[in-house]
Formats: structure tokens, C-alpha cells, sequence
């Protein structure tokens, strides 16, 4: 049975992009994302793209039945608004629904062995293959950066000898085997678990596209805070007024840059000695909204000099460890040096939410990491496989805790084990029954 | 020279688990079949342990079994003690093990070969294969006699350049007291071109029981009720007979002080033994070493036989000297007062590296000759069996002009092994473990009938007498898994299989429903890839793009399906693509030079 898979067809940039998928699940893939039935082959067709309950976009879709097709298979192509979101969440929404990420040259190789393309074409079409298969045969642990690198090797650690544990007593022949304490296989797989949610996290085409980046405006009361959401938004949202501490509420606004969609979140001022209660409360969202934030904006008054309250601030925000930049702000004003300039790894951005000038810079600057994971185009799939994998690998691993909760037997758990482990071996490389038989018979005395 | 005036189809040299195996099924499937051995007295001999069967290695034997192999029938005759291992874990990995009264186990596999029709054998020491064009000719024997055949089968075992180490002592053999086949390692070696290497083994010793301290043991009575090994044993007669005990004990801290003393004086560590050893089977000597924070480790006492007071200690294997195996004895309780019959040994042999089989275990340096068993790196009564049956059938086969039988990875515990040799070699004595099939819940004991029994009747490895009882069986347990409590009844005609059987089967089969699926799917897509043949004449290491080192491993093994060319590790994905394209693009170009 052959797999259904996706991909972008389009290469950067342009206000269209065009998504492709092929394979027998394609006519009922395509039915749930557009929630219509009957299509006319080959005739683009306009429709709504459904995510859940919401509308992803309008696109124009295109059916071609198996084998009056590119693939010479059914496919699909959905021609969706150029958006690295829009893309992004339709090649998962396609994955959630059975389709996998196609391999490099993966549409070619199945058109080629459906008899739609000549042995000419071919030969390109092995060399693209050939291209890929030299970068990606590099460890994708090489790729990662080193704190990365260690967690994937930890991972790889855990699932292999917590797999070794229970397969030495699957094939203990003396039967003198102390059993494994449900307790222990739990604490192991969650130890895994919290990895792999972690790993899922850091692969901005998974979180942020889907749920957005989250971004706190944080300062001190009345530093402009809520004029600069409003700058960033374009229209008055927030309670602007002169009196200190307007903003009791968080306000969270969203808006879309390049096609990201971030999540901004305006605090209420942090003073240490708030007289105000209300404004205390607000203080406490404050902290919250920055726990929870994947950006922190921290915003100051470029005309008067650093507070120590700001001071304090800024430790605070440090201590977070999270990307932040600074934004001095009413440059407008008579500047004041204010300490900050040199910050270390920080960014410092001068705007004026007067006059609008530097917002478009500090936009740039807010969505810089993730834009870079959109721009190459090989990247973005390849982040989108790791993504589904660690998905995969966390159902893998869940399964296997509900099983053990249902008490079903080591070679229940080892089911899941090997699974996840396999859903993994892009990230972590394979493990084989030979590296579990190495581990066994380095940790443990066993045969006749 | 006397010629012999026959010409054979198939000749297997040594009679041994695999021998056994190969020379039965190749008769059964109608080629004229010659088992040369150097003693007909030590048919399908137990070397090593009175046991057969095992986890993993139980479910083997049942492979064997349903396939219309012996192992399993002769191991419910000779059978002195039955255990059903595992049983306080998942179905899956229930495993049988079968202890043997080893005299009855060799005579009664003899009895069978000689019943066979189609099979000769002869008592005579093979030491030349013979070869005319590279393809294989017929075999010389040490009295000078060509054997003319169609094709041979290796089973050699752990005689080919055989060498035994007890201490420092070191002199030559097959096993104790048997003469190795040098003449053969030489030939194979030197003249045939295979690529010859060398692993080490070893067995501990037996000691007489008489005695024996029994009450200081852990008793391990056979299972009552038992369940026999092979499906074809009527379970109401086998209850009815007499069976033994076999029992536990440990090694004392005394035991542990004797090794360390001694460690020098171990033929493991002499510097005479150059030979890779398994690392699950360690000897007791490497058991201290390795893991001193141990101090215990257990003992199992097996009787050789109902008629002979000899015991096997499984755990003691060990080639120190002789004086310090007695002291060992004594520092055990329960053994102090025991003597020792034959002293543990380790022993060193040669074997050919199983990369250059086919996975119907044929060379691919010599057309015509099979291999199975110990000389392809294995160690094991099991694994042998396994090998040998393939070995023979696909020997048999390839007389007939027909197409090569081969088991996939998701069909048996034997297409596994297989798989595992010819694809990846090699490193240590390879034995098998359940964890080394990805697909365990597909490969278990209660169904290896339901899995190969087709084989074996489409094939002719099992009479047509069993074709309806099976088929019965076959609509009865699907009935079972459907509906558990469907209204069905026995069915005597159905022997030898019951009702019982069915039923269990399904239990099984529902408990493990989801996983089952999940298996099978996984499997399909594997049985998809491995039926893309890498078609005569093209070469696939000549595929530009692909890796360096997979175009290396791909001239070495000449793996034939793409499926097998995925198994080999380091060979990656897009690796397989580019195959997948160019085995297309090699058929059109074919397809286009005929229509010229």
C-alpha cells in the first residue's frame, strides 16, 4: 500500500504558493479540509480550506484522478495565499490527515515509476535525489546546536536502555529477573516525553506557526507600552492616558508579520510598590505574561534616564533567559542616553510610536527566527518531518504509559518503545536489535 | 578413486541438527538425497545441552515443525522434562523448552532419516567438494570415493578445523573424542575460495549425580499438564508417560574466589583462543570478569538421559584446567560430594562469513552449494535445525529447476535469522532472541502452524493427509477470532488439531488484535519493497548518486529484491529511491533491446 504524501511546489516567495499532495488517501483528504464533495478533474475550483472550526484560507483547488496526473497517481494541488503560515498549517493539517512529507524528488521518482515520465527526464530527476541524499546522510544531529544535540542523545540513551530493560526480561532464560516496577517504566518515558514536547517546541514551524508567537510588551508604567501595541497593531486598542498605570488588564492583540502570526501581549507596568491594587494584580499578569512569552519586548523611554525599577526589570527579564529586545521609545523626544545601549546579545531598536518610525524594523526583528526557518525552502519540510516524527514518537510514548496503566506486558511497552523509536531515527539515528543487544549484554549477566 | 555410479541430486555432508534437517527435507521433496557423515552413531548428537527449544529458539523449533521438519517430533519422543518458559508474561513471548534424553533424541532422528525414502547415507568423511565450470560436481570422500551430485549441502557444525582448549591444554577435534574435518577446511579454505573465519564456543561439564545433595537444589518439576513441541504429538498419550526433574542451585562466594585465583590459567585468556565468543553464552570464568560486582549466579542441573546418571550444568561452561573444574564442583551446594565425567571445554572452528549467501542460503561464489547451521556463524540445536531445513528445501528446489523458498522477516523466526546473516554477517556466534524480530507479535509459538503450514503442504514437506485437517483447523480458528463464543464443536478428523488449540489461538490472537494490525501493515509495506526484484544483469553499485559505502556493501552482498537492499545497514532512503528509478529505468532499456 502506498503512502499519500505532500509537499510544497513552489519555491519562495511570489503571493501564491502551491501545495501538492499524491497517493491513494488524496480524494479523502481532500473532502474533510474542504468539506465538498464531486469534483470535476482537472478544473481549479474555488473553495474554503478548513482548519477545525476555522477558515485557513480561500484557495483554488485542483482534483486529478489516478492516472490522468503528474504522479500518475490521484493527486491534489491547492494554490493557498503565499503566507509561511497558511503553508505551514496546510501541509500539517494534510500530514494530521495521513499524508506524510514527501522525500526530495519523491513526486518525480512515482512519476517516473508510473510510466509519466521518459528515461531523459529521469536522469534529472536522480540526480536531484543524489543531491539530497549527500546533505541529508549527515546526522541531522549535526544540524542541531549543541544543548539540542545533547537532549537528542539523552533521548536516544533513555528510550534504548529503558528498551534494553524490559527486552532482557523478555528473553531471560533463568527467570531470576527481578520484574520492572510500573513506577520506573513511567518516570522513563516521561523523562523521554518532556524531551521530545521540548524538541517539539524549538522547531519553529511546528508551535509558532500553528499557535503563533507569543510576544510581552513589558516596562515600566506609562514608558508607552500600550501605544506601541497600538503601533504594531495600526489601530487604537489598548487605553492610552497620561495617568500611570491605565493598562490594569493584559491586552492581547494578534496580528500577522510576513505572514506569522504573533500573539502580543501588553502588561500592565511593573513598579515594585504599587499603592493601587488593582495595579498589583495587573503587576501578577505581567509576570505571567512574560513566563509564558516566546519574545519579550522590553520597552523604554529613550527622553529620561533608566528607573531603578527598570533596572530591576531587566535583571528580571534576563533571568528569563528568552529572546528580548529593547525598544526605546519616544525617540521623537530629547534623548537620553539610558545604559542599556550596550546589552550584551540584546537588540536595541529605537522607534517612535508618534510618528511610526522604526516600527517596521522592530517587526522585522520580531519575527527574525522564525522567518529564517521559512526561507529555506528545504528546511521548512525538513523541519516539517522532524515535527511529525516527535508528534509521532509522543503518541508512541503516550500509548505506551495508557498500556501500562491497563498493566498489558513488557512486549506491549516494547511495541511502543520500538516505535517511537523508529518515529525518531531521523533525529536520534537508528537503533537497531543489535545496539539493544549491547546494551543488555553490557548491563546485564545473562545466559546459559 | 571409486566413482560412484549414482548421481545424486542433493549431498549434505555432516549429519548433525542441520545435516539432519537438510538431508530429510530434500528427500521429501523428491530429489535423491546422500547425508555423508563421519559416524552414523552421532546423528543429530546433542553436543552441548540436553535441551531443545527456548525463548526465541522454542518458537524456532515450532517453525521447523509446521514446516514438516523432525525437530519437533523427535524432541516429544526423547522428551524427559517440559517447561513452558515465560508463562508469567504476554503470549508472545511464551517460549517452549523440551529437556531430552540425548541418547533416545539421536537414535530416534537416525530412525527417521532411515524410514525416509529418497535418502541414502553414508558413514564417510567428506574432504573435497568437487566443482566443474565453478559450479559444483559431487563431493571426495577420505576413503576416495567420488560421490557425483547436482548439488551440496555445508553442515559442518564446529568440525571444520575444530581445535579444543581446556587450560592451556589445547589438541585437535570436531567435539571431544571426534577427529575435526581438516581436509574439508583446507579445501573450502584454500582451493573453493570462501571466506573462512573463526569463532569460539565452549560447554560445561558433566558430573555424575550420584551423590548429589538434592535437598539443598530448588526443585523444577515438568509442567503438568504439558503442552508437547510439536503440533503433530497427541497431548492424551504424551500425558501418559514418566518424566524427570530438573533442578537449581547457584555459585557461592567460594566459587566466585576459585575463578579469580585461576583467572590466568582459563584457555579464555592463554592467548590461544583467537576465535570470537557469543556474549550471551559466556563462559563462568568471563561471567567474574565482567560483572564482579555478581557474586552469585545460577545453576541449572539437566539430566542427560533417562538411563544414565550424568547431569549437564547449564551456567558452568568454563575451560579451565581440570583440577580447577573439581574445585568449582565442590565450592557449590548441593555438588560437593559430585565427580566429574567429562570436564567443559571451549572449543574453536571455522566458519564462512554468511555474506556471501543468497537468502535461500545458497553460495555466491559456488553455484549449487547450500549452507546451513553452525558454518554460517550461528550457534544453536535451533538455528541449525532452522537453516538446515532451508538449506535442504531450497537445495531440492534449485535441482528441480524451480523458484528459491524464502521466508520473510513477518513469517517466521527462521526468515528472520536468515535476513540477519546474509544481510548484516556477522560478529559472534549468532543466536536468536525475540528482540531481534520487529515483528514478535506476528511470530509466536500458538500460531507457527498458522504462519508455515501452507508452505510445507504446498511444497510437499508435509503428506496431503494433512490437507483437510488443516484447512478445517484454519476456517475453525477464524470462526474463533470473529466470535469467540461461536457454536462450534470438535472434530476428531481434525487431529491433530483440536478444538483446544483453536481456541487458545484466538484468545491469543484477540489479545494482541490492535497490535496485530499494526504488524501486518508494517509488514505489507516491507512485502511490497522485497517484491521488487533487482532484475539479472543489473548492476546496482554502478548507480551514480548513490553513497560510497552503499555501493560497497551493495557489491558485497548483491542483494536481490530492493526490499533487501533496505535491510542493509547504512544504506539510506534516498539510497532506495535511486535504486527504485534505476531498476525502472533498467527494465525499459531491456524491454526496448528485445523489442529491436
Amino acid at each position: 500500500m502506498q503512502t499519500t504524501i505532500c509537499a510544497l511546489a513552489t519555491g519562495m516567495g511570489g503571493a501564491v504558493a502551491v501545495v501538492r499532495t499524491s497517493g491513494p488517501a488524496v480524494l479523502r483528504i481532500l473532502n474533510a479540509l474542504t468539506r465538498r464533495q464531486n469534483w470535476e478533474p482537472r478544473k481549479q475550483i474555488f473553495c474554503t480550506i478548513y482548519d477545525g472550526e476555522s477558515v485557513l484560507d480561500k484557495a483554488l483547488v485542483s482534483y486529478f484522478p489516478n492516472p490522468h496526473s503528474f504522479t500518475g497517481e490521484d493527486v491534489a494541488e491547492f494554490a493557498v495565499h503565499a503566507s509561511p503560515y497558511i503553508k505551514g498549517r496546510l501541509l500539517e493539517l494534510l500530514c494530521a490527515a495521513g499524508a506524510v512529507p514527501a522525500k526530495r524528488g519523491e513526486f518525480s521518482q512515482r512519476a517516473f515509476l508510473n510510466g509519466k515520465m521518459d528515461l531523459l527526464e529521469a536522469q534529472g530527476l536522480c540526480d536531484l535525489i543524489a543531491a539530497g541524499n549527500k546533505a541529508s546522510h549527515r546526522l541531522a544531529m549535526a544540524g542541531l546546536d549543541g544543548a539540542l544535540s545533547a537532549r537528542v542523545g539523552e533521548m536516544r540513551t533513555k528510550l534504548t536502555e529503558l528498551l534494553a530493560q524490559i527486552e532482557v526480561r523478555l528473553d531471560d532464560v533463568d527467570e531470576e529477573m527481578t520484574p520492572l516496577s510500573d513506577e520506573f517504566i513511567r518516570t522513563e518515558i516521561n523523562s523521554v516525553l518532556v524531551h521530545i514536547k521540548a524538541l517539539a517546541n524549538t522547531f519553529s514551524v511546528g508551535r509558532l506557526i500553528k499557535d503563533g508567537l507569543r510576544a510581552a510588551i513589558v516596562g515600566a508604567p506609562n514608558g508607552g507600552k500600550s501605544s506601541l501595541l497600538n503601533a504594531l497593531v495600526g489601530f487604537d486598542r489598548a487605553i492610552v492616558a497620561d495617568a500611570c498605570g491605565t493598562t490594569r488588564d493584559t491586552v492581547e492583540e494578534t496580528l500577522e508579520i510576513n505572514g506569522q502570526k504573533i500573539i502580543l501581549t501588553d502588561t500592565a507596568g511593573i513598579r515594585e510598590h504599587a499603592l493601587d491594587p488593582a495595579e498589583q494584580e495587573g503587576m501578577r499578569r505581567s509576570a505571567r505574561a512574560m513566563q509564558s512569552a516566546d519574545i519579550i519586548l522590553f520597552v523604554l523611554d529613550a527622553s529620561r534616564a533608566l528607573t531603578d525599577e527598570e533596572r530591576t526589570l531587566w535583571d528580571e527579564i534576563r533571568r528569563t533567559g528568552k529572546r528580548a529586545l529593547i525598544v526605546l521609545n519616544k525617540t521623537d523626544l530629547p534623548y537620553q542616553p539610558c545604559g542599556l545601549e550596550q546589552a550584551e546579545q540584546y537588540a536595541v531598536l529605537p522607534v517612535s510610536c508618534k510618528t511610526g518610525s522604526g516600527i517596521d524594523a522592530l517587526k522585522k526583528a520580531i519575527v527574525r527566527d522564525t522567518d529564517e526557518a521559512h526561507t529555506a525552502d528545504g528546511l521548512m519540510i525538513s523541519n516539517l518531518r522532524h515535527y511529525e516524527s516527535l508528534l509521532r514518537a509522543q503518541t508512541e510514548l503516550e500509548s505506551a504509559l495508557l498500556r501500562l496503566s491497563a498493566n498489558a506486558g513488557g512486549e506491549i511497552y516494547a511495541e511502543h518503545l520500538r516505535g517511537a523509536l523508529n518515529h525518531l531515527k531521523d533525529l536520534i539515528g537508528e537503533v537497531t536489535p543489535d545496539d539493544v543487544l549491547g546494551v543488555i549484554f553490557s548491563k546485564f549477566c545473562m545466559g546459559k | 578413486m571409486f566413482v560412484c555410479e549414482e548421481l545424486y541430486d542433493v549431498i549434505v555432508i555432516g549429519g548433525g541438527h542441520a545435516g539432519s534437517e537438510a538431508a530429510l527435507a530434500s528427500a521429501k521433496l523428491g530429489a535423491k538425497t546422500l547425508l555423508l557423515t563421519q559416524s552414523l552413531d552421532t546423528i543429530a548428537q546433542m553436543s552441548c545441552n540436553p535441551s531443545i527449544g527456548g525463548i526465541a529458539k522454542g518458537q524456532i523449533v515450532r517453525e521447523i515443525d509446521a514446516l514438516g521438519g523432525a525437530m519437533g517430533r523427535v524432541t516429544d519422543h526423547a522428551a524427559l522434562h517440559y517447561h513452558m518458559l515465560n508463562t508469567g508474561k504476554g503470549p508472545a513471548v511464551h517460549s517452549p523448552r523440551v529437556q531430552c534424553d540425548k541418547k533416545l533424541y539421536q537414535f530416534t532422528f537416525k530412525h527417521v532419516l532411515e524410514l525416509q525414502p529418497n535418502l541414502e547415507m553414508m558413514q564417510d568423511e567428506a574432504v573435497k567438494i568437487a566443482t566443474t565450470d565453478g559450479r559444483v560436481s559431487g563431493v571426495v570422500t577420505l576413503r576416495n570415493t567420488f560421490y557425483r551430485a547436482k548439488a551440496v549441502v555445508l553442515t559442518t557444525g564446529t568440525f571444520l578445523a575444530g581445535t579444543i582448549h581446556i587450560g592451556t591444554d589445547m589438541f585437535r577435534g570436531g567435539r571431544y573424542n571426534d577427529m575435526p574435518s581438516d581436509g574439508l577446511a583446507k579445501n573450502l579454505r584454500e582451493e573453493l575460495g570462501l571466506h573462512m573465519l573463526r569463532f569460539k564456543t565452549g560447554t560445561p561439564m558433566r558430573i555424575n549425580a550420584r551423590g548429589l545433595d538434592y535437598s539443598k537444589f530448588r526443585l523444577q518439576p515438568s509442567d503438568d499438564p504439558l503442552q508437547p513441541i510439536s503440533h503433530f504429538t497427541d497431548v492424551n498419550e504424551q500425558k501418559k508417560r514418566k518424566f524427570l526433574s530438573c533442578y537449581i542451585t547457584r555459585t557461592t562466594l567460594a566459587t566466585d574466589k576459585i575463578l579469580r585465583e585461576n583467572a590466568h590459567r582459563s584457555a579464555m585468556y592463554s592467548g590461544n583462543i583467537h576465535g570470537l565468543g557469543p556474549r550471551y553464552c559466556p563462559s563462568v570464568e568471563d561471567k567474574i570478569k565482567k560483572f564482579p560486582d555478581v557474586t552469585s549466579h545460577p545453576l541449572f542441573l539437566e539430566p542427560e538421559g533417562f538411563y544414565t546418571e550424568e547431569y549437564y550444568i547449564q551456567g558452568f561452561s568454563t575451560s579451565m584446567p581440570e583440577e580447577v573444574q573439581r574445585a568449582l564442583i565442590k565450592s557449590v551446594p548441593g555438588m560437593e560430594r559430585a565427580t566429574i565425567t567429562r570436564p567443559g571445554y571451549a572449543i574453536e572452528y571455522d566458519f564462512s562469513d554468511p555474506m556471501d549467501l543468497y537468502p535461500h542460503l545458497e553460495s555466491k561464489l559456488i553455484p549449487s552449494l547450500f549452507m546451513g547451521g553452525q558454518i554460517n556463524g550461528t550457534t544453536g540445536y535451533e538455528e541449525a535445525g532452522g537453516q538446515g531445513l532451508m538449506a535442504g528445501i531450497n537445495a531440492a528446489l534449485k535441482t528441480q529447476g524451480k523458484d528459491p523458498f524464502v521466508l520473510r522477516r513477518d513469517e517466521a523466526y527462521i526468515g528472520v535469522l536468515i535476513d540477519d546473516l546474509v544481510n548484516k554477517g556477522v560478529n559472534e556466534p549468532y543466536r536468536m532472541f525475540t528482540s531481534r524480530a520487529e515483528y514478535r507479535i506476528l511470530l509466536r509459538n500458538d500460531n507457527a502452524d498458522l504462519r508455515l503450514t501452507p508452505y510445507a503442504l504446498r511444497l510437499g514437506m508435509l503428506g496431503e493427509e494433512y490437507q483437510k485437517p488443516f484447512e478445517a483447523y484454519q476456517s475453525l480458528t477464524q470462526k474463533l477470532i470473529e466470535n469467540p463464543h461461536a457454536d462450534v464443536q470438535d472434530d476428531p478428523d481434525m487431529f491433530p488439531w483440536t478444538l483446544e488449540k483453536a481456541r487458545t489461538h484466538a484468545d491469543i490472537h484477540n489479545k494482541y488484535a490492535g497490535y496485530y494490525e499494526r504488524n501486518k501493515k508494517d509488514a505489507e509495506k516491507l512485502a511490497e519493497a522485497d517484491n521488487i526484484k533487482i532484475p539479472e544483469g543489473f548492476d546496482p553499485s554502478s548507480v551514480r548518486g548513490i553513497l560510497f559505502e552503499t555501493s560497497q556493501k551493495l557489491r558485497e552482498i548483491k542483494p536481490q529484491t530492493l526490499g533487501q537492499a533496505g535491510r542493509i545497514p547504512g544504506v539510506t532512503p534516498a539510497d532506495i529511491q535511486l535504486l527504485a528509478v534505476h531498476i525502472e529505468r533498467f527494465r525499459r532499456m531491456q524491454h526496448a533491446k528485445q523489442a529491436n
